[in-house]
């Protein structure tokens, strides 16, 4: 049986076969002896068993603290205003700097 | 970032002529197709935790990357999509690296936003489009232009603090649903989108109204998106202060 990530390197960079008819694609998974899981994504448009065959799970898309992570919040946030007692020693201000 | 189609040659080149390759993708597929490039590709992945917070495995990103720089190694880091939207990494990476007097530069990438103008047919030229990490729109005070396209990136995980914490979701998009019914009516249309991982796979395109976003199932890999809700006004005292402009230039010509 072929490699099934060769093959999705082979699709994923040939124009003739990336954007291939199901039919025409099977075809040419048929004679490279591609995986079921990798025939039923292109003739079923289910990708769900080739995702788990293959170990895909879903991540963020992004790879940026989102508002409210540490340290981001010294950085760019706007803190909520507390009134500082009186008499207590004053803490430093919080450091600032750009983080994006 | 379709497996197979989206890699630059150039960013290729980079990846066979490192001496180490760090790679923080978005799956094992992409780093097994990454792994058939050079031999020494190490992945960031096991870096994140549940409820460790992102800034400190992007801290630990950072820090290994340098470590390998300091030994004289020539050093590629590998991010999904474009490295430097929506990543912290990349970009300290770079600073800290040129602040060491290393030199360091950024390959820019396809990302999910270049593969969402692609599916989804919009040219952000044409009305204007605003871009944002949802939970922004949560915790400042920003102003939403509902006569522009808004695309919102992370819903899924809208005001969690942590990776791993995608579950409570419905209630903290219910906070962003009503920020979003500030600007918008209720049964605003709404795009979900998620572009093709695989190259046998087809972008996820999903239209619902705003009123329902709070309640339908949301993973961290789809997008937002909100087509304009009103139409463009003309600003009526800029035009006339062109107009005049223009007069004075043609009789300026015509002197």
């Amino acid at each position: 049986m072929t490699d099934t990530i060769e093959l999705l390197i082979v699709i994923g960079s040939d124009a003739s076969l990336r954007y291939a008819p199901p039919s025409e694609l099977k075809y040419v998974l048929d004679k490279a002896g591609a995986s079921v899981e990798l025939k039923m994504a292109v003739t079923k448009g289910d990708c769900a068993p080739l995702r788990v065959k293959l170990g895909i799970q879903g991540v963020p898309q992004t790879q940026a603290p989102s508002h409210g992570d540490e340290e981001e919040e010294e950085a760019d946030l706007p803190l909520p205003e507390r009134p500082e007692p009186d008499p207590s020693p004053r803490r430093p201000p919080a450091k600032r700097g750009s983080t994006r | 970032m379709t497996l197979g189609s989206h890699l630059t040659p150039l960013a290729r080149s980079h990846i066979v002529q490192a001496d180490v390759v760090f790679a923080a993708l978005s799956d094992a597929i992409a780093e097994e197709w990454l792994k058939r490039m050079h031999p020494d590709v190490r992945s960031l992945q096991p870096c994140y935790a549940e409820g460790k917070p992102r800034m400190r495995t992007y801290r630990e990103w950072v820090a290994l990357m340098m470590a390998e720089l300091r030994a004289d190694k020539r050093v590629c880091g590998v991010f999904y999509g474009h490295p430097g939207i929506f990543a912290w990494s990349p970009h300290k990476v770079i600073e800290e690296a040129r602040a060491e007097g290393y030199e360091a530069h950024m390959e820019p990438g396809i990302s999910a936003e270049d593969c969402l103008y692609a599916d989804l047919g919009f040219d952000p030229g044409r009305y204007g489009c605003q871009h944002f990490e949802a939970s922004q729109l949560l915790y400042c005070d920003r102003r939403v232009d509902p006569a522009g396209y808004l695309v919102l990136w992370q819903v899924g995980v809208v005001g969690n603090r942590s990776v791993g914490r995608f579950d409570a979701a419905p209630a903290y998009r219910a906070l962003l649903v009503e920020r979003l019914e500030q600007d918008y009516p209720p049964d605003h249309e709404v795009i979900i989108y998620r572009g093709a991982t695989l190259p046998v796979e087809q972008p996820r395109i999903q239209r619902i109204a705003l009123r329902e976003l709070a309640g339908i199932p949301l993973t961290a890999e789809e997008t937002v998106v909100l087509p304009p809700a009103v139409t463009l006004q003309p600003n009526r005292a800029m035009l006339v202060r062109l107009q005049a402009l223009d007069a004075s230039q043609h009789a300026g010509t015509g002197a």
